[in-house]
């Protein structure tokens, strides 16, 4: 009996301590979102051609866009078709593993921050810049377009 | 004592930021950047909401103004994006209509090789010798138009015809 109300003790103090944490808050909806969207790629195959993101820019302009074939690349790289991924988007590849490394980031920087509390405020700091940094790696031929349209 | 922090608005904050990155995320790709105009919205309104209870009850607003910052750049992103592609479409626009100048030209340049031009035929058959000279030429072919109407306007016309049989009854 003691166990099981230490147990459950112990459960509430975690959540209580989650829902104070706003950056733990932010890391586990991230990571969600991220498996969301592998799991997007799983689910719909390249050979049905079933997606339900249309291009809008294509529908506006008539002409492809850079990000064209992203769910097609997306949806070959988690089959293993790597080759393939390649010639639906060129930088298929690169965005996903900007969202694969967000993943792994995490749940590592959200382990870090529960385990060394005392080194938190350096942990965001790294974490904000090291995201960045691999957001302006992974997205910047979509970044370059935008500035060279305007 | 221990000093009681006070969380108002904390959790819209919170709101604000996880829709203001995603915002800013969607906003980069050209596919659905659009779109993203519909959640940066929605993430600056969070984040003034959350910003203004804040601001009564004296609490923390590092993350509310994070979410709004962010919101704020991610949907100016998405708006640049409606001028992007309105560039593309312009010239979109342009280019069937320049490719519709050359067809024409060339369709033009062709009538006129062919108004110009003279067809023979030679046919060659156990030593007999046929050859048909024509020439499309525009002159000609009134000539001939006029000759055969010429031709024709000796025949009554049915029509003319059946009103004289008419009026005889």
């Amino acid at each position: 009996m003691t166990l099981y109300k230490r147990k459950s003790n112990s459960k509430l103090t975690f959540k209580a301590r989650i829902r104070k944490e706003p950056y733990l808050i932010i890391n586990i909806f991230f990571a969600g979102v991220i498996l969301l969207i592998i799991a997007y790629s799983g689910i719909f195959s390249p050979e049905k051609n079933n997606y339900p993101v249309v291009c809008i820019h294509e529908k506006l302009t008539g002409q492809p866009c850079v990000s064209c074939g992203l769910s097609h690349s997306f949806s070959l790289i988690v089959r293993g078709r790597i080759d393939e991924a390649f010639k639906w988007n060129i930088y298929g590849l690169r965005v996903f593993l900007f969202f694969f490394s967000q993943l792994i980031l995490r749940i590592a920087f959200s382990a870090f921050y529960i385990k060394y509390p005392d080194t938190r405020k350096q942990l965001i700091i790294i974490d904000c810049i090291g995201s960045g940094l691999i957001f302006l790696i992974a997205f910047w031929p979509f970044i370059a377009r935008i500035f060279s349209g305007l | 004592m221990e000093e009681v922090r006070n969380n108002t608005g904390q959790n819209l904050g919170i709101a604000a930021l996880i829709t203001a990155i995603i915002t800013f995320v969607l906003a980069v790709i050209p596919c659905v950047g659009l779109i993203a105009i519909i959640p940066g919205i929605i993430a600056i309104i969070l984040a003034s909401v959350g910003l203004s209870q804040a601001s009564r009850n004296d609490s923390p607003k590092g993350v509310l103004i994070a979410g709004l910052i962010i919101g704020i750049i991610a949907t100016m992103i998405s708006f640049s994006q409606i001028f992007v592609a309105g560039k593309i479409a312009q010239h979109a626009g342009k280019w069937p209509g320049d490719i519709q100048n050359v067809i024409n030209d060339v369709q033009d340049n062709v009538m006129k090789n062919l108004e110009d031009a003279n067809v023979s035929i030679k046919v060659e058959s156990n030593g007999d010798k046929v050859e048909i000279t024509t020439s499309p030429k525009k002159e000609d072919m009134e000539h001939k138009l006029e000759d055969l109407e010429g031709g024709n306007k000796q025949k009554e016309d049915t029509l003319q015809k059946n009103d004289t049989l008419q009026k005889k009854k």
